[in-house]
């Protein structure tokens, strides 16, 4: 930044630069004026009104009433809240499966093939898919007589007299694959995007040497492609203990109450039970536990790491 | 002698880049074969929605390869039959994405200037401001901003066209301020020569007209990238608007669909039409913009 400066500023007279630094000053709070209003407005004011309202009653009908901590004592001892955590816990399972699928697929889509263009675009197309779609599309193709079934069936892997979407034993896995189905594509991309920072010399230089292909991607890729695991699990582990958008859309926390995740408890005590200071409450404890999960992630990928 | 000899090794070093082909070859298949199995995975649903959403009648949910009949009868009782069309849809959906993509990009292209190439007080506060909201837990979102919406009383009556616009509004105000479109344009503006932007302001241009004229044109193809990246967010986002009590009228398609899932239930094959009509506008935005899209979520993660 410091290479920057303006360097007529200090030929000009005192004086004119003090009233053009205010003009500026004035123009720049100006052109950042209207994005700051909405982001103060849908940003920044959720962030302390939302922790504000976990410790209060509130039923936007009359004003909310303070009541310290009594939405986590209950909170403490909700078993369906529990059950929920641990749900969403539970789905932190896609994290390793859909990393270790996205950086084979990457390495994959890397080598130069012919066509290969058209496959990375068709593994990106379920990315730029709405949830709303992708759900109802998964919800028709998990159906007793639909083709997941008849798959599974023919590979001798169920008996195929159920849905896996009806069955709470099978549920939550149902739509674990379907979050893997789509996000797959958008971890290629950055994966591959790391790959292609690598280098191809190191790889070749190692191989001319007599290494492996086993030991070249233990001993050179997966290294060269630690920043990236790195941020890539952070983020899918954030969102798998947030998931929402699928249950919503397949399952609505059903069946019997299998896939009901803690955000969707949050979500429907606040748009079904209208108990909005009790579902703020629900919010923090859940940011809690996903600052601790991704802690731990940041933890387990640094582990290991030579030069940390 | 000699000569023997080199024929010798011709041969050995023929024979081994014949082997080393072949190897190569049997690895191309395999990975071939690999990758199509992927691809079959990845676009099978859609094409058997597709398929299914041509037929008129028989075994809905059957695993097919191809449509045992062909007719437009789904897409027909989608686009009218219903107590909300989804042609209504589709320009509600118009509306909120141009409205929303043109805000947005203002709204960041606007207050990313200052932020890369101004020198006043407070800057280096707002922007580390704006960096830590990025970060803060804000699982409460939903909830506040439902709240604010109606307290900002964005979804009374007040007649029907004054409700339209306050609707619209209501959908699209809270996606309008972008933190990584902020930081994408921010990062393309940092790259404009600051000798060009001084000359400018020697000349006495005003702050405005440097921006439209060097800054807006200079970084393009980022604001190009990430137009389209909002677009498709916009388009594909469908939770914010089944929460507001919306007049039915004013939905999206993306959450329409969805309460279309509900009213057809008993005619699948007409959501499916209807899911088509939601991904074909955008499969046709992907497949001729892609290269954006790639470039755009590797900019906004390392952004």
């Amino acid at each position: 930044m410091s290479l920057t400066r303006p360097t007529l500023k200090p030929e000009r007279a005192g004086g004119t630069s003090r009233r053009v630094t205010l003009r500026t000053s004035l123009s720049a709070y100006a052109f950042l004026l209207p994005f700051v209003v909405l982001l103060v407005l849908y940003h920044a004011w959720p962030v302390f009104f939302g922790t504000y309202l976990g410790f209060t009653k509130y039923n936007i009908i009359s004003p909310p009433q303070f009541v310290g901590l009594d939405n986590f004592r209950e909170l403490l001892r909700d078993e369906q809240f529990w059950s929920g955590v641990k749900s969403s816990l539970k789905y932190i399972l896609v994290v390793p499966v859909i990393q270790l699928l996205s950086i084979a697929v990457a390495m994959l889509v890397n080598r130069p093939l012919r066509g290969i263009g058209f496959f990375r675009t068709a593994y990106y197309v379920p990315v730029v898919t709405s949830f709303a779609v992708v759900g109802l599309m998964w919800n028709w193709m998990y159906q007793q007589e639909g083709p997941v079934n008849f798959v599974l069936m023919r590979l001798g892997l169920m008996k195929g007299d159920h849905s896996l979407l009806n069955n709470p034993a099978t549920a939550l896995y149902a739509v674990m694959f379907v979050t893997l189905w789509k996000g797959i594509g958008y971890y290629m991309v950055l994966y591959l995007a790391g790959l292609q920072s690598i280098g191809r010399e190191l790889e070749e230089a190692a191989t001319i040497d007599g290494a492996t292909r086993w030991q070249v991607f233990t001993n050179i890729t997966l290294p060269g492609l630690r920043p990236t695991i790195l941020v890539c699990s952070l983020l899918s582990t954030i969102s798998a203990i947030k998931v929402f958008e699928e249950i919503y859309v397949m399952t609505q926390g059903g069946p019997v109450g299998s896939t009901y995740t803690a955000l969707f408890f949050t979500y429907s005590k606040a748009f079904v039970d209208f108990r909005y200071g009790y579902a703020a409450a629900a919010g923090i404890v859940i940011a809690v536990i996903s600052l601790m999960f991704g802690l731990i992630n940041f933890r387990i990928t640094r582990g290991g790491r030579v030069d940390a | 002698m000699t000569s023997l000899n080199i024929s010798d090794t011709a041969q050995v070093a023929a024979r081994l880049r014949v082997s080393r082909r072949r190897r190569q070859r049997l690895h191309n298949t395999a990975a071939y074969v690999v990758l199509g199995l992927i691809a079959l995975i990845m676009l099978y649903p859609f094409y058997w929605t597709f398929i299914t959403s041509l037929e008129p009648t028989g075994d809905i949910y059957k695993p097919k390869i191809a449509p045992s009949g062909i007719s437009l009868k789904n897409y027909a009782a989608v686009l009218t039959g219903t107590t909300v069309p989804m042609w209504r849809m589709l320009i509600n959906s118009l509306v909120i994405c141009t409205v929303g993509v043109v805000g947005c990009v203002t709204l960041a292209a606007l207050a990313a200037y200052p932020l890369a190439k101004m020198r006043f007080p407070g800057r280096d506060l707002i922007f580390y401001a704006i960096l830590a909201l990025m970060v803060l837990p804000n699982e409460a979102g939903l909830i506040v901003n439902y709240i604010t919406t109606i307290k900002l009383g964005l979804l009374e009556q007040r007649g029907p066209v004054l409700d339209t616009i306050t609707q619209y509004a209501a959908i699209v105000l809270p996606s309008l301020a972008s933190i990584i479109g902020l930081f994408l344009i921010r990062q393309a503006y940092l790259g404009v020569p600051v000798e060009l932007i001084e000359a400018a302001r020697i000349d006495g241009a005003k702050e405005l007209t440097i921006w439209r004229k060097i800054m807006l044109p200079l970084s393009m193809p980022t604001i190009a990238a990430f137009a389209i990246l909002e677009f498709v967010a916009l388009w594909n986002s469908f939770l914010w608007a089944r929460i507001l009590p919306l007049d039915p009228q004013m939905l999206p398609l993306s959450a329409g669909l969805l309460e279309l899932s509900g009213t057809f239930s008993t005619n699948s094959r007409a959501t499916m039409a209807g899911a088509v009509l939601v991904v074909l506008p955008i499969l046709a935005v992907f497949a001729s913009l892609q290269r954006y899209f790639m470039k755009g979520i590797e900019g906004a993660v390392k952004g």
